[in-house]
């Protein structure tokens, strides 16, 4: 066999990806577009698409186990493929001797535990273990019969001593722990089509009603607020959680009773019974946005303006402007939480490292809607007329206009975030008008790019939600670098570093966006690696940050990059 | 360079550069791939792993036919030789004005027009368009049958639930306000023919009867519509004779005529001292087409826009991959029906009883197989062991008789400057030992 690496050839045009996809993306009989993860219906929730304690079930050659508890029961034997492997000499006689044996080769229906497995268990090292005597605690062992089978190593020496149910004698079988996929990363040939699935239930029926949320291909919601009957009712009651299982379905005119929180017991009562999910699981509502739907669903009409074509380019080089401005924001605020969580408390380490890198991703996000916004400007006016829009807004579109403000992760900072990201306000708002307009002059591109970053701004806006939620846990005190961290002083030589690389930065990208396409990416990739490590703008922003200073960024005199306000009517 | 077709029985690749690196084209399914130096090292020297990997991707992927079957697909378009006669007389036409020499004598009916839509419309695949082109002579000398037919095909097609085109090629010079309308209003692929500005234009398309300029009566005919040419799409088609020196010229004069796009044609064959390339005039017209190619790439880096049709409909097919035994639809998908309501396999072939297919009565089977089977590249001996016989199929049938060694050298270079402009085109190499792939289209 040769040793040397396979030759790769990298597909340029379709008919070569063609070549490559028609080997890769066959459809295997058996498995319907339905197996297929982008199909599963319950996506919006992190359900299950696949059991993969379905793998394990096939962990030692030729043979397929149910594992339950602390039992490992052999429930068919490869008898064919073991006679088969003995024909290669694969396979010692002893061994398929046994094979058939398990396989009732005596003429007997015995069932077959596995009692003792030896072998190599990943980070707990060799063992030779007693499956009926795994338990909690695990004193170095595995927890239970399952943990141990997923813990072995793949492709490494087990040895499994199996005894009869209720019956005296014992057999010991060698050999490698399965490998699950084949050598092109696709499901190993030992499993059936549908394999994986076969555990999951199927929704609306009996147990739907109070199994966890992980066994379900689809998922259902536990919380939700409830069907109205008028479209903005006065009573707030109506915007309360109540259980989406409650037995009591009656569309009354004041609003159900409220969800009764961690209280089991007390949610139990009033949820319907399994036998009651049989018969009424149709009375169920559809939920979209959180909220029970009691007729057929449609979307909330944009109620913003169109504005008059001829202001559109006004406003599109504004919310490039606040997409720059927020940026500036949530950097200052991601930076003046703590890099180093070492010798913190789990929890806090946690909750910091999630927010400072929640809020990191937003601000990447904003960099990618300035982008796109200039996508959208070069498309409405054509290249010869377009010029990039780079420059930072002074005001936010809050509050009928709010200064520009980078501040620490203080909870007020946070809470302005929410604002600034709020559906129908804020940043959203501007869209809003935008969206109305090329819906009525735009074209689809341009219609679907400015949809693209609204939804991303409401997902920025629940990240948000989230954040609070991490970091009100703590004192700032406790998360922040410095309690109330002071813009560097004049002169400072790390911020100096920090301004210059970020004006270069923004020149690359005007040059590349003006360019635009191909020969505009060299510029744009510039701009990307001036932010890398280990040289780039985020090491010399975390340098200033460790020094107790915000990181924020200076305005820019340059007509290119100069301060813009917003429209008059924008905000 | 491509390996020695001797040791391993046929050129099933082709190396080539770019810019951006190296490259192979797999022959069979035309496939680009980008190598690193190491696999076009493998590659150069014929390496039996190079061998193996072009044995596995000359295989059909899905949805891909192999190129050895031949097909007789549905036939989805059809050409009307709807007139006979011409009001130009350009010494290199191949319709001898229309009349083929007197194989086409009276102009065609609206009987035999209608009967060659409805046997369209009957046998077409109804999920693919189907497409009515226009021929003569010039077409719009026979306008009333033209207007007529498109109203109906358009009709009945629309009754029966199919996307109909139509296309036409004409001179240019008859188009009046209701010709426009009528193309704008279908979607119809308008070619014009146009060799240049006057002083060469008027000298190779003359009038035919009375002196002055076809030019100008072209400018006049086609200005509306290339001001406002709505649903149509107006292109211009400029022979090459003998002597070309260069392109550059001819191409800046059609368009400043207000044509988006311009495709040149070299005259392969025609009467004697028509100005049909001779050998020397292959190197040439090569050079000319790629500094004329080069010139247009730069231009469109800056306009996104390739007006030079030869240049787009190459990378085009490139990108797409396209690979197959014939070079056009001729006989297969593609009829052409004489006034008289035969059908021939090409439109060009007019009179020809070794390319007539039967008739508006019903197509001939056999003489459709026979034909197809005969064209067949792999039936060509000259075709066999060239790189490029699934992108040229050994060119137009009717043009066979003039395919020399210089006019294969000549397809050849063209092609392997357009696989070169296409990689070049379509930015960084992906190859491992080379830069990391293009990210400019995406953020920031």
């Amino acid at each position: 066999m040769s040793t040397t690496p396979p030759m790769k050839l990298l597909p340029r045009n379709a008919a070569a990806f063609r070549a490559g996809s028609g080997r890769e993306a066959r459809l295997a009989a058996g498995n319907p577009v339905s197996t297929r993860l982008e199909s599963g219906v319950g996506n919006c929730f992190p359900g299950l698409e696949c059991d993969v304690r379905n793998l394990d079930r096939r962990f030692f050659p030729f043979l397929e186990v149910d594992i339950i508890d602390n039992f490992i029961i052999v429930a068919a034997v490869d008898l064919n493929g073991a006679e088969r492997s003995l024909a290669v000499g694969d396979l010692p006689e002893a061994a398929a001797e046994t094979y058939r044996r398990l396989a009732g080769g005596g003429g007997e229906n015995i069932t077959w535990l596995v009692t003792r497995l030896k072998g190599h268990f990943g980070p707990m090292g060799e063992l030779d273990l007693e499956v009926g005597a795994l338990s909690t605690p695990s004193n170095g062992r595995p927890v239970d019969a399952w943990t141990a089978v997923r813990l072995l190593d793949e492709d490494s020496e087990v040895e499994l001593t199996l005894r009869p149910y209720r019956r005296t004698g014992t057999l010991v079988l060698k050999g490698r722990r399965a490998r699950y996929l084949d050598g092109n990363g696709a499901l190993a040939a030992m499993f059936q089509a549908g394999e994986l699935t076969q555990s999951l239930c199927s929704p609306w029926t009996h147990d739907f009603r109070d199994c966890g949320c992980f066994y379900w291909a689809s998922n259902h919601p536990d919380i939700v607020t409830p069907v109205r009957l008028a479209a903005e009712p006065a009573d707030p009651a109506w915007n309360r959680h109540v259980d989406w299982l409650r037995s009591e379905r009656s569309m009354a005119a004041a609003p159900p009773p409220p969800d009764q929180g961690r209280d089991t017991n007390a949610r139990r009562l009033l949820q319907m019974d399994h036998y009651e999910i049989n018969h009424a699981w149709q009375s169920l509502h559809i939920v979209l946005e959180g909220r029970e739907q009691g007729t057929p669903y449609v979307p909330r009409a944009p109620k913003a303006e169109a504005l008059d074509p001829g202001r559109l380019e006004e406003y599109l080089r504004y919310v490039a402007g606040v997409e720059l401005a927020v940026m500036h924001e949530y950097l200052a605020a991601a930076y003046s939480l703590r890099a180093d969580v070492t010798g913190l408390s789990p929890g806090l380490a946690d909750d910091i490292r999630a927010a400072r890198s929640e809020i990191m991703r937003v601000a990447i996000g904003e960099m990618t809607h300035i982008r796109a916004v200039n996508d959208v400007l070069a498309s409405w006016l054509g290249r010869a007329r377009y010029q990039p829009a780079l420059q930072v807004s002074r005001t936010l579109p809050l509050g009928g206009g709010t200064q520009v403000r980078p501040q620490a992760a203080l909870p007020a900072a946070i809470d302005r975030f929410i604002d600034i990201e709020r559906p129908s306000a804020g940043v959203d708002g501007l869209y809003a008008r935008i969206l109305a307009t090329l819906e009525k002059h735009g074209t689809d591109e341009q219609e679907q790019m400015v949809r693209r970053i609204m939804a991303e701004g409401e997902e920025h806006q629940q990240t948000f939600e989230f954040i609070k939620v991490w970091l009100g846990r703590h004192a700032p005190v406790d998360y922040l670098v410095a309690a109330n961290p002071p813009v560097p002083p004049d002169g400072h030589a790390g911020h100096t570093a920090v301004q210059s690389t970020y004006q270069g930065i923004l020149e690359l990208l005007y040059d590349g966006y003006l360019t635009g396409g191909i020969n505009g990416a060299q510029s744009v990739n510039g701009a990307r690696m001036a932010m890398l490590p280990p040289n780039g703008l985020a090491a010399q922003a975390q340098a200033v940050a460790a020094e107790g200073l915000l990181v924020v960024f200076d305005p820019i005199d340059d007509p290119r990059f100069v301060p813009i306000d917003a429209p008059q009517d924008a905000v | 360079m491509s390996p020695p077709a001797a040791a391993y029985g046929g050129p099933d690749w082709k190396r080539f550069t770019s810019h951006v690196g190296e490259h192979v084209l797999v022959v069979p399914f035309s496939r680009v791939y980008d190598l690193s130096a190491d696999a076009a090292r493998n590659f150069d020297a014929g390496s039996p792993d190079a061998r193996a990997a072009v044995a596995a991707l000359a295989a059909p992927a899905e949805g891909e036919v192999a190129l050895d079957i031949v097909e007789e697909p549905p036939v989805q378009s059809l050409s009307l030789n709807v007139s006979v006669h011409c009001n130009l007389s350009c010494g290199y036409c191949y319709a001898g004005r229309g009349n083929f020499g007197g194989r086409q004598g009276a102009a065609m009916s609206w009987e035999v027009a209608k009967a060659a839509v409805d046997r369209l419309l009957a046998g077409a695949d109804a999920t693919r368009p189907i497409t009515v082109g226009f021929l003569g002579g010039e077409p719009f000398v026979n306008r009333p049958l033209l207007h007529r037919i498109v109203r109906y095909a358009a009709d009945a097609a629309g009754a029966g639930g199919l996307d109909v085109r139509f296309s036409v090629t004409t001179n240019g010079t008859l188009l009046r306000p209701e010709d426009h309308a009528l193309l704008r209003a279908h979607r119809f692929a308008v070619t014009v023919s146009i060799d240049g500005a006057a002083e060469l234009h008027d000298v190779q398309r003359p009038l035919h009867r009375a002196g002055g300029s076809s030019l100008a009566d072209l400018i006049r005919g086609c200005a509306g519509l290339l001001a406002e040419p709505g649903r149509a799409q107006v292109a211009a088609r400029a022979t090459v004779t003998h002597g070309v020196v260069d392109l550059r010229e001819r191409f800046e004069a059609i368009l400043a005529m207000g044509f988006p796009e311009v495709g040149f044609s070299p005259l392969r064959r025609a009467a004697p001292g028509a100005g049909a390339f001779l050998d020397e005039d292959w190197p040439r017209y090569t050079r000319a087409m790629i500094a004329l190619a080069r010139g247009e790439l730069a231009q469109a880096r800056r306009s996104g826009r390739i007006r030079l049709s030869n240049l787009a409909v190459a990378l085009k097919q490139i990108y797409r991959g396209a690979s197959s035994p014939y070079p056009c639809g001729a006989g297969g998908g593609y009829v052409s029906v004489a006034s008289d309501g035969r059908w021939y396999a090409c439109h060009r072939a007019v009179g020809d009883p070794e390319f007539e297919l039967g008739g508006n009565d019903g197509l001939d089977a056999d003489a459709r197989r026979r034909f197809l089977a005969g064209r067949h590249v792999h039936a060509q001996p000259g075709c066999r062991g060239c790189w490029a016989r699934y992108l040229c199929s050994g060119g137009c049938h009717q043009e066979e008789a003039a395919r020399t060694a210089a006019s294969c050298d000549h397809v050849r270079d063209w092609l392997e400057f357009c696989l070169s402009a296409y990689c070049d085109a379509t930015g960084l190499s992906h190859a491992p030992d080379e830069a990391p792939p293009p990210t400019g289209e995406l953020a920031p």
